[in-house]
């Protein structure tokens, strides 16, 4: 068959060619489109991150007042019911607002209770531009009429802040019942410790649940020391049982972060005395292989001058 | 070491319990103590260097030493040997102490450096020492003489020691392999005994290939083999003595014989008696050759093996419809199923530390290698695909040597792998290879 030939069939049938071509169009464009390979992100090496004491006493600070305060969720006792809902619900209480806030004022309140505790903060005079930069959220649901404008001025925190004003009206209202109780909430509290939740972790403080994770994230010297050692922690062990293995060891460092003397070994647990102390020995190897930790904060010397540790193989396998 | 108190989980408890209630820690965070956990596995850095040759004609013998400690070393998984052309320092002298500094510079954390000697009576004299390069402290070392065509067995024994003191467990590198060698086209295999070291060297042919052998065994004195042979009848249960080649039947059974294996103390022989359609387990006794049956039931009972202390047995059986691993006691008895997931269980082996059975799984068109505990429980797939079949443990009972065929026109290979999972390696050998079987140590 010649080309010419060819050619003639597929005019006969042109359904047949433009099926053809219109398959092959497709084909071609998956090639392209689906053959691309994922961008491969590289692996990045462990860091270990100098962080000053400043930092870290302060979120601890904050964190154990917050704990301290747990018990006094007064405030949110004034809401009543509604602090079991707290834990969970306070997004999904804000959604249901957005869809409903202008009809009913009376939500409001129910929401703004839990808020309210920057609302009694007005005597302190600090938290009244925080409140005011939170409610922008809900003030925007109250003028959903002004929506257009808000968006059009990006002055609209300042409207915001003004429709903050119109607020403290209700929660005034709602103070007639609850006054005396939320004075002695605020008479009650830290300043200091309501500056500092009142910035980091106000939702959760008003929320009333507890601010655990929060320490559990908080990257500390410990932290960095541990990450260090663990570099050089390599224990060859491939047994089924490496969970059963621990070493407690005890670590003296000089004020520059070097080991200042053997560390110690208090005791090794395990089903196996020669492995348990082959781990005890390789423990040792890696604290004195990865040393200087100069990165310890020399002004807290004193709290790591001494370093009780434990070594595992827990997350080994 | 000897002044690290090792205390039980008990103790160590009550007095950490004690201290916290009467004096407290002394560190300011009475919470407890920083816990380390490694997030993976990561191998040890070791630096391994030249053996020095005692004379200029022990270079050869110097470095085929130092070759095979770091083949075996890494090949274990648990260290990684470091480049020597990384090295900093070049050990002219082991009797002076290494400077350390430069070692610590390339990240090693242990030291070997060994020396080669010829002596006046043509023996080889090989020296090592294994250095911890963090403390400076001397670990572990030793010297041994033997004829020189005896350095790789050396090696192994060096590469043991090393291995022991920075684990705490016992090696596995001085050990032999006896495996079926298959040679040929696969419609016309060519099946042969051999023997290796555990590294793929030194094989030997025990048989001529002229009769299809199978399931060779050690005897714990690794001087014998019991295996199954096709000869010109049924298949039978022979034993091979390795040192003088001679070879016996064991015992006079009516039907075939097959699936055996020593009991651990080397007296007795474990195997499967055919008794019609059904297959029954049997031990005899090497010396009185006295036969005791162990199970009769109306099923295939075979591929039985001791648990270390003798005191039980693991066995395949299809009593229950399709084949599982059951557990009874040496003298018979009441047998306990202990594998329930899904798929068939075979081929199982007791572990040469007691704490695991390594087993062949069948399932979903997948062969796979698995250790379960003796109770059944904690079942654990190690390797999976087509066809993986047979397993053995390493004498320290921290690796299962197994094959892998493909199918089709290639042949099985052999290949260990860590009872982690980790680690799987391909085992060198000179053409196919099936049904290993490892060694106890052999020093």
């Amino acid at each position: 068959m010649t080309a010419k030939d060819l050619f003639q069939r597929l005019r006969e049938r042109k359904g047949t060619a433009l099926s053809v071509a219109l398959h092959l169009l497709v084909l071609g464009w998956g090639l392209v489109s689906f053959s691309t390979r994922s961008v491969e992100a590289p692996q990045e090496d462990v860091i270990p991150v100098d962080i000053s004491m400043d930092n870290t006493s302060k979120m601890t600070a904050g964190i154990k007042s917050g704990k301290k305060e747990n018990p006094k969720p007064l405030v949110d006792k004034v809401a009543e019911a509604k602090p079991v809902d707290d834990a969970v619900g306070k997004i999904d209480k804000k959604d249901v607002v957005t869809s409903t806030s202008t009809p009913d004022p009376p939500p409001k309140p129910a929401e703004k209770p839990v808020e309210k505790k920057p609302d009694p903060p007005k005597p302190v005079p600090k938290e009244v531009p925080k409140k005011a930069e939170k409610k922008p959220d809900e003030k925007g649901d109250d003028p959903i009429a002004d929506a257009l404008k808000a968006d059009k001025k990006k002055p609209t925190p300042k409207q915001e802040t003004k429709a903050a004003p119109p607020q403290p009206p209700k929660p005034k209202q709602e103070r007639v019942f609850d006054q005396s109780k939320i004075a002695a909430l605020l008479d009650k509290r830290d300043p200091a410790h309501q500056a500092v939740t009142g910035d980091v972790i106000n939702p959760n403080a008003a929320l009333g649940t507890r601010t655990g994770n929060a320490n559990a994230m908080v990257a500390t010297w410990q932290g960095a020391f541990v990450s260090a050692v663990k570099r050089c922690f390599n224990f060859p062990y491939n047994g089924q049982d490496a969970d059963q293995f621990e070493v407690d060891m005890d670590i003296q460092l000089r004020r520059d972060g070097t080991v200042a003397s053997t560390p110690v070994i208090v005791a090794v647990r395990g089903p196996s005395k020669s492995v348990g102390n082959a781990m005890a020995e390789s423990a040792r190897r890696a604290v004195e292989q990865c040393q200087a930790y100069a990165f310890l904060p020399k002004d807290q010397y004193d709290t790591w001058k001494y370093i009780p540790m434990t070594f595992g193989l827990k997350d080994m396998l | 070491m000897s002044k690290v108190p090792f205390v039980t989980r008990r103790r160590f408890m009550i007095a950490t319990g004690s201290a916290v209630a009467g004096l407290g820690f002394r560190s300011a965070w009475a919470q407890g103590r920083l816990k380390i956990d490694p997030d993976n596995f990561q191998p040890m850095p070791i630096a391994i260097s030249n053996f020095v040759a005692g004379s200029p004609a022990d270079g050869d013998a110097g470095a085929g030493i130092t070759g095979v400690i770091t083949n075996n070393l890494k090949r274990s998984g648990l260290f990684a040997p470091i480049d020597q052309a990384a090295f900093i320092e070049h050990i002219t002298n082991i009797d002076v102490s290494p400077q350390f500094a430069s070692w610590k510079q390339i990240n090693a954390q242990a030291l070997v450096t060994g020396r080669a000697t010829r002596q006046g009576d043509g023996r080889l004299k090989v020296e090592f020492r294994l250095w911890d390069v963090g403390s400076g402290q001397y670990l572990t070392g030793q010297q041994y003489v033997t004829s020189p065509d005896y350095w790789r067995r050396i090696a192994h024994i060096i590469s043991d020691q090393i291995y022991e003191r920075l684990t705490g467990e016992k090696g596995y590198f001085d050990t032999r392999i006896v495996f079926i060698d298959e040679s040929g086209a696969a419609e016309r295999r060519v099946k042969r005994l051999a023997l290796m070291d555990q590294d793929g060297y030194n094989v030997r042919y025990l048989t001529k290939g002229s009769d299809l052998v199978l399931t060779p065994r050690f005897s714990p004195s690794t001087q014998e083999i019991t295996y199954m042979e096709f000869g010109q009848g049924d298949p039978r249960v022979y034993l091979y003595n390795i040192e003088t080649g001679q070879r016996e039947i064991v015992g006079n059974f009516p039907g075939m014989s097959f699936a055996p294996r020593f009991a651990p103390d080397g007296q007795r022989i474990i195997m499967s008696l055919q008794q019609g359609g059904n297959a029954n387990l049997f031990v005899m006794d090497l010396r009185s050759k006295s036969t005791t049956r162990l199970t009769d039931t109306p099923a295939i009972d075979t591929a039985p093996s001791y648990a270390p202390d003798g005191s039980r047995i693991c066995f395949e059986s299809d009593r229950g419809g399709k084949p599982q691993i059951y557990v009874m006691a040496a003298t018979g008895g009441p047998a306990q199923r202990i594998s329930f997931g899904d798929g068939t269980y075979s081929t199982p082996v007791w572990s040469p530390r007691g704490d695991y059975i390594a087993f062949t799984k069948q399932g979903g068109g997948q062969f796979a290698i698995g250790i379960m505990k003796p109770d059944g429980s904690g079942e654990r797939i190690l390797t999976s695909g087509w066809h993986n079949e047979g397993p053995t443990f390493a004498p320290n009972g921290r690796v299962v040597m197994f094959f892998r065929d493909p199918g089709g026109n290639s042949g099985p290979s052999l290949f260990t792998v860590d009872v982690s999972g980790r680690n799987e390696q391909r085992v060198p050998t000179p053409g196919y290879a099936s049904d290993p079987a490892w060694s106890p140590l052999l020093s």
